[in-house]
């Protein structure tokens, strides 16, 4: 066995596909993600702020200083004329305007006598420009002060104001501390993220170790060596599973190195926040509840790696097992599932809920006890089957 | 010496639909089943090589596996000096050197890690096989591409590292599946001189062609498989006799047919 799976994992390390998903993919691919999608919320953002906005106002009589006001900010707006009956969602579609601002005649009338003035504005809200947080921000100063002068003319003090605009106000009193925020708005998302790339490692060498040998027609002379069937399985068991692990591993550190470098050594606030609630005990539990995981994932790629007829149809087979593998971290992300009672000894579902409560401070480490067991149990019996399935003729010469 | 008595195997067909008009016509095929091998029985002793010929389809590879403990068979014996296959499969491995008609080899292994790897299988310790390796390097003139990734072999090379790995154990009964089918004159011509070595080694050969002129150059014994049954069985100058020395002629005899049917089959 061990002769088998130092053969195999000599090959495995001269394969540049299976390097690049066992170490080069989980070491990039945190901060690549953050990276990336901090770069380009960044930019969105700031793009969205910069452009300057077309527009046109209809009834700019009534509001002649608001109407100065967008005038004034030529950094932020352009104003376009146009026809007073013209159709406005057609010049926002075809982009000649990006919104125009409709001003009722009673605007400059006392709202007490006149009520509620209703502004309205033609935009295109599918766009990212922000048109209605830019545009309020020039409304809003009139809004105040039509405010302060109705409150003056009815007279109320300023604790009377502040009644009338809220009446009933929610003072949120929050006793879960700021790991326990983090864990569960990080917590649901990084199984998903590290169970995928355990899976993506292991998969490379699977296909490999199983269709490929059909493929290359290195499985018969292995079959008829002298070695039994069970050591041929074992052998490349642990093969996929070291891959799967030495994945699990890197990712783990990658998150824990990466964390310190975003956190002390680029100083941002929220990952040292996040970095100085997790201990590196809670970094070494993710891996330990990791190697069932990876065990049961190298027992399935195994089985329909070897069912397969070529590498293609193996990976075919593989990518939907993605999707299986996606379901129990589904099921731990959806609200109220809590890693208690029953969840406990559903597998993966209760690892993916552990690592959760692991970054939120909140583990029951009684709960490892039903999350080993199970896992393990489920590897086992995956094991079994894979040895059954490597001794059908029907799957080796199909 | 190998004795096999009326060896039977059939397959389940996976799916009869989409079998061909003249798959779904083979008498073989009986419902969700197909009887791959009906009726096989040979022998070939020491010293001797013996010829499986055959049309496609005909069950020679099916035959030549369950020899080789890749298959097991539904019914008949198989004995390798004195030792039941059946009963024993990890022995007869042990006395078995095989090579399936793919030559398949682990690409990203050098010539020689891939011969030692079975090597190792077999329980041989590292300094005979590199002792091994050597010998046969020289005798397979392969020592220019011995140390190279085999994925960039060409079939020739690969073919001799597949030889050379299938009797690195020094088996005592050595079986070939169609060795020199896609070889080119010279890469024949080496694997048709190892195979002569052997028999004068004393190693009984089994192999599996389409090419009678070598039967004719190799062959002591000759059996013919036809529709999964041993249609011939007898020494090289018996089949030859069958049509005045003419091989091809022999070859139909034994089917049955002739030219014009042949023809037919094409």
């Amino acid at each position: 066995m061990w002769l088998i799976f130092k053969k195999e994992f000599k090959e495995l390390l001269r394969d540049r596909k299976t390097i690049i998903f066992m170490i080069v993919l989980p070491l990039l691919l945190f901060p690549l993600i953050f990276g990336v999608a901090m770069f380009f919320m960044n930019s969105a953002a700031e793009k969205a702020e910069n452009v300057v906005l077309k527009y046109a106002i209809v009834g700019e009589q009534y509001a002649p200083e608001m109407s100065q006001q967008f005038a004034n900010e030529t950094d932020k707006f352009t104003m376009v004329d146009i026809q007073g009956d013209a159709d406005y969602a057609k010049l926002i579609k075809d982009e000649t305007l990006d919104f125009v601002l409709v001003i009722p005649e009673t605007f400059n009338n006392e709202v007490l006598t006149s009520g509620q003035h209703k502004l309205q504005l033609y935009l295109n809200d599918a766009g990212l420009n922000k048109v209605l947080g830019r545009v309020s921000e020039i409304v809003d100063v009139y809004t105040d002060e039509f405010q302060k002068t109705a409150f003056a003319n009815l007279g109320l003090n300023e604790s009377q104001q502040q009644a009338l605009l809220a009446p009933i106000v929610i003072e949120k009193e929050n006793i879960a501390d700021d790991r326990e925020v983090w864990g569960e708005r990080l917590g649901g998302l990084l199984p998903y993220f590290i169970f995928i790339l355990c899976l993506q490692g292991a998969m490379a060498p699977a296909s490999d170790l199983g269709a490929g040998e059909k493929e290359r027609g290195t499985l018969e002379t292995l079959l008829i060596s002298p070695m039994e069937r069970y050591k041929l399985v074992l052998g490349k068991f642990f093969t996929i599973g070291v891959a799967g692990l030495i994945t699990a591993l890197i990712t783990v550190s990658s998150m824990a190195i990466w964390g310190i470098v975003l956190s002390q050594g680029l100083a941002i606030e929220f990952v040292a926040e996040v970095m100085a609630m997790i201990g590196i005990i809670d970094f070494v539990l993710i891996f330990l509840m990791l190697i069932p995981v990876v065990a049961i994932f190298a027992a399935v790629l195994l089985s329909l790696s070897i069912y397969a007829r070529s590498f293609k149809e193996a990976q075919s087979y593989m990518g939907a097992l993605v999707m299986v593998v996606v379901f129990p971290v589904l099921i731990a992300m959806m609200p109220g599932v809590k890693l208690e009672g029953g969840w406990i000894w559903v597998p993966l579902t209760n690892v993916a809920l552990a690592m959760k409560e692991l970054f939120k401070g909140t583990m029951d480490y009684f709960a490892l006890f039903g999350i080993f067991t199970s896992t393990a149990a489920i590897a086992v019996a995956l094991i079994a089957f894979c040895v059954f399935w490597f001794n059908k003729e029907k799957v080796l010469f199909r | 010496m190998i004795e096999i008595s009326s060896l039977a195997k059939r397959f389940e067909v996976e799916n009869p639909k989409k079998l061909s008009e003249q798959e779904k016509k083979d008498p073989r095929l009986k419902g969700r089943y197909f009887q791959s091998v009906k009726d096989v029985s040979f022998s070939c002793g020491q010293g001797e090589v013996l010829g499986l010929l055959g049309p496609n389809g005909a069950g020679k590879t099916t035959t030549l596996r369950m020899l080789s403990t890749a298959l097991k068979p539904d019914s008949g014996t198989v004995v390798i000096d004195g030792e039941d296959v059946l009963a024993n499969p990890i022995i007869a491995r042990k006395k078995i050197g095989f090579l399936s008609s793919s030559t398949g080899l682990y690409g990203r292994l050098t010539g020689r890690e891939n011969i030692a790897y079975f090597g190792e299988l077999h329980g041989i310790t590292k300094s005979i096989i590199s002792a091994r390796i050597e010998e046969m390097a020289d005798l397979l003139d392969m020592q220019s591409f011995l140390d190279r990734r085999a994925e960039n072999f060409s079939s020739g090379m690969k073919q001799k590292t597949a030889i050379a790995r299938a009797v690195i154990h020094e088996p005592s009964l050595v079986v070939l599946d169609e060795p020199t089918t896609g070889l080119d004159i010279m890469a024949t011509s080496t694997v048709m001189d190892f195979i002569q070595r052997l028999k004068d080694k004393g190693t009984p050969v089994i192999f599996s062609t389409h090419h009678l002129d070598e039967v004719q150059m190799l062959c002591d014994r000759v059996t013919v498989i036809n529709q999964g049954e041993s249609v011939f069985n007898d020494s090289l100058a018996a089949f030859s006799a069958l049509s005045d020395g003419q091989m091809h002629k022999s070859f139909l005899h034994t089917l049955k047919m002739n030219t014009a049917e042949v023809g037919q089959c094409g």
